[in-house]
């Protein structure tokens, strides 16, 4: 066992709550600046409102921050909680957390939802939520253990600073001799010198004897943690079993969790592969659909997209049972096993690499202008272990790629580096410089939005085209699709409360490939509705993934094929059982609604929130340069003269360029006026008066704001 | 004989993807299958042709992501 050298700087003993219906009925605050650990009672207001999961970190994070909090101020908290079906073995992907806090990339709440184990042995410790708050200069973990009754507080000497290392050892020290007891939250130096760190949650993986991640990726939570001074926090639960959550229907959630488990067994082979292949198929099917990000987005295919597909990565992925909460049967998070690195701190060494899964591949691979799957398997070794999130590498590091390419900047910014698309060697450079907060990976991990503003300021590029082709929308990095062509996938990015992540509404292929939503009216439908199921998941501790990713061999027969419905009213099932209190679908709707808003308003509380705070860069809506128009040209000749009856006789691909961008800017705009008027909101975006009281979310604080924004 | 989603049907030489889902029932909103290990999708399903023998599935994906 390795040695390891800590003092207690704070030790907090506490009486276990009993889980009654999913909640343990108290949430956990702790001040690092002052080592202060105080426990608080959960209301029956805020499981009626708020639910749990994302509702519940909102709510502390709220009565956390002031209106003029900043990412790096002690009083910004992250927040992490699981939900009321959390940590439930027997329904799949019931193992979720949610973590939000106020982001170093766009200034208001970022949300991020993660798999491993912490957020359930958090919960069976006997606290539906934690807060952690402060900032110190020490080295400092949180040990929660739920099976002493105990926190602490631990002041720490020499340990690794990379993610995947420090992560192992913790797990061998607190476990006791029993590693699956732990979760360990940490980040790495990549986080630290950066603004867009990710966290790694871990599960531990009996058959491969090590401890494994999943990542809560989005918006530099692991730069916060870094910031605060917080080495990790780890919680120690013992055996997990259906009754540890003590639900109130224990007969029936067992009928309707079985339902589902056993149709992943039967249908995800014959479907999408998941317990074999993850996301990776989606590589190439987004390619055939001129979908998969090639160069910063200027494309959606490339002919050696198949390098990067299921065929390859099928057989690079140890294979074995992946599951990243106990019993799913979904299974999807796979790994590489010995793989050697050609570059960095483990050059030469072997490793075990945590994915890829999709976002990954596109973004630090056919987004790169990438496509060797062994580089794409380093990078995503690098970020996770330096504790950076792919997503935001992937967008950030094509940007800079494309400006290289431009010419708005060269060779002196780069430090010599040619950082032309597909130059791996660069690629991976600018990785590892970013870890360590030198050179231009310095400048590529403060996120895309920053990037515009140094490159104009320091290196006089030009501004209005680094607008078009930066990535990023409220600060955010895009993850890895391509809307040009599909209306409702730009409000889909667009119109998300965190900024452009696919997790709220991934409407690609109703709108572009089925044509399910062809009006106005359609299009904002969906995006109130899949956003609200979507939030749902977050609420309750759970993955979306077995709700639409293995699809009912009925389905097609069912009314509006594309909700899943009989899988909805499982889950609404599902709530029941846990919580005892009946719900439908259109009540899982309602819940998310007032939690969706509350979100929208907290976004306002900080300074966005608003109408222009929901634009997106013209390439997520079309083609910016000539090269992307003339690639598509066929589609778009015709959309001008068929679809939107514009004259192109005669006119350049200059001219015609200008006008696709006119008709495209224009019903971007029409589409929010059509989702803020379903959704509730005023034509400014900010949720009325009246929506506020009907979802009970009418607090003084709220309404107060409402109304020095005009809302009535 | 090619097996789609399990159960059999009658293979003939230069039998497309398209051509396989025009007999089918059930290939509401198909814009991927699978035949074997490699996947197809729909800009590809007139000119994919099926393997005699293979093992199609069609591929239910409408709101992945």
């Amino acid at each position: 066992m390795t040695e390891i050298k800590m003092e207690t700087i704070k030790t907090f003993d506490y009486d276990k709550p009993s889980i009654e219906k999913g909640y343990a009925n108290q949430t956990l605050s702790i001040d690092i600046s002052d080592s202060e650990i105080s426990i608080k009672p959960v209301t029956d207001k805020m499981k009626d409102v708020f639910i749990g999961g994302k509702g519940f970190d909102l709510w502390l994070l709220w009565n956390a921050v002031k209106s003029t909090t900043k990412w790096n101020d002690p009083e910004n908290a992250i927040c992490i909680a699981s939900g009321p079906m959390g940590g439930t073995p027997i329904y799949p992907g019931s193992g979720k957390s949610i973590v939000t806090t106020i982001s170093p990339l766009t200034g208001t709440v970022i949300d991020s939802n993660v798999g491993g184990y912490f957020g359930p042995y958090l919960k069976f410790s006997g606290f539906d939520a934690m807060e952690v708050s402060g900032k110190t200069t020490q080295d400092v973990i949180i040990f929660i253990d739920g099976i002493d009754g105990n926190i602490q507080i631990l002041k720490t000497f020499g340990l690794p600073v990379e993610s995947y290392d420090l992560s192992a050892i913790l797990t061998e020290h607190f476990g006791k001799g029993k590693p699956r007891n732990i979760s360990v939250v940490s980040t790495g130096p990549g986080a630290k010198n950066s603004l867009i760190g990710c966290l790694n949650f871990t599960w531990y993986d009996l058959k491969r004897k090590r401890a494994r991640y999943k990542q809560a990726g989005r918006g530099g939570i692991g730069s916060v943690f870094a910031d605060k001074g917080i080495k990790a926090i780890v919680a120690r639960w013992d055996t997990v079993s259906v009754n540890t959550n003590n639900p109130a229907d224990v007969s029936e959630l067992k009928k309707v969790g079985r339902k589902h488990s056993r149709e992943i067994v039967e249908l995800d082979p014959k479907q999408n592969e998941m317990a074999k292949i993850g996301t990776t198929h989606l590589v190439t099917i987004m390619n055939d659909f001129d979908l998969l990000p090639v160069n910063n987005f200027q494309y959606g295919r490339h002919p050696e997209a198949v390098n990067l597909g299921q065929e390859v990565y099928r057989r690079i992925f140890d294979p074995g049972y992946d599951g990243c909460w106990m019993g799913c049967t979904l299974a999807c998070s796979h790994g590489v096993k010995d793989f050697v690195p050609l570059s960095g701190p483990y050059k030469g060494t072997k490793v075990f690499v945590d994915g890829p899964e999709y976002e990954t591949i596109a973004g630090c691979g056919s987004n790169l202008g990438i496509f060797d799957p062994h580089v794409v398997v380093e990078m995503n070794f690098y970020c996770d272990t330096y504790g950076l999130d792919t997503i935001s590498v992937g967008t950030a590091t094509a940007f800079a790629m494309e400006c290289f390419e431009m010419g708005l900047i060269n060779e002196s910014h780069t430090g010599g580096m040619n950082l032309s698309f597909g130059n791996r060697l660069s690629a991976l450079e600018v990785l590892h410089q970013m870890a360590r907060g030198e050179g231009f990976g310095k400048v590529v991990g403060r996120g895309v939005r920053e990037m515009k503003t140094i490159f104009a300021r320091d290196y006089g590029a030009d501004p209005d085209i680094m607008q078009d082709i930066g990535m990023e929308a409220k600060g955010l990095e895009f993850s890895e699709y391509i809307s040009k062509e599909s209306l409702a996938q730009q409000g889909g990015y667009g119109l998300a409360l965190k900024g452009p992540q696919h997790d709220e509404a991934w409407l690609i292929f109703l709108d572009m490939v089925h044509n399910f939503m062809p009006t106005f009216e359609q299009k904002a439908e969906a995006l109130h509705w899949f956003p609200m199921f979507r939030t749902w998941f977050g609420l309750c501790g759970l993955c979306k993934l077995p709700w639409n990713d293995v699809i009912p061999e009925d389905n097609k027969d069912m009314p509006e094929p594309a909700k899943v419905v009989k899988h909805v009213e499982w889950y609404a099932e599902y709530y029941s059982t846990v919580t005892g209190k009946q719900t439908n679908p259109d009540g899982i709707i309602r819940m998310s609604e007032a939690v969706y808003n509350f979100q929208r308003i907290f976004n306002l509380k900080m300074g966005f929130g608003q109408r222009e705070h929901d634009n997106i860069p013209y390439r997520a809506a079309g083609p910016v340069k000539l090269v992307e128009y003339e690639s598509r040209q066929e589609r778009y000749d015709k959309q001008l003269t068929e679809k939107h009856k514009v004259d192109i006789t005669g006119k350049s691909t200059e001219e015609k360029n200008a006008m696709l961008r006119n008709v495209r800017e224009e019903l971007y705009e029409k589409l929010k006026d059509a989702v803020y008027e379903r959704r509730g909101w005023t034509d400014n975006g900010i949720p009325t008066m009246e929506t506020v009281k009907r979802l009970e979310i009418d607090f003084p604080e709220v309404l107060e704001l409402l109304k020095a924004h005009g809302a009535e | 004989m090619i097996r789609v989603n399990e159960k059999k049907v009658s293979w003939r030489e230069g039998m497309t993807v398209a051509d396989l889902l025009k007999i089918l029932s059930d290939s509401d909103h198909c814009a991927v299958v699978r035949i074997n290990d490699k996947h197809v999708s729909r800009p590809f399903f007139e000119k994919t042709l099926i393997p005699d023998n293979s093992d199609v599935f069609l591929i239910p994906m409408i709101v992945g992501g």
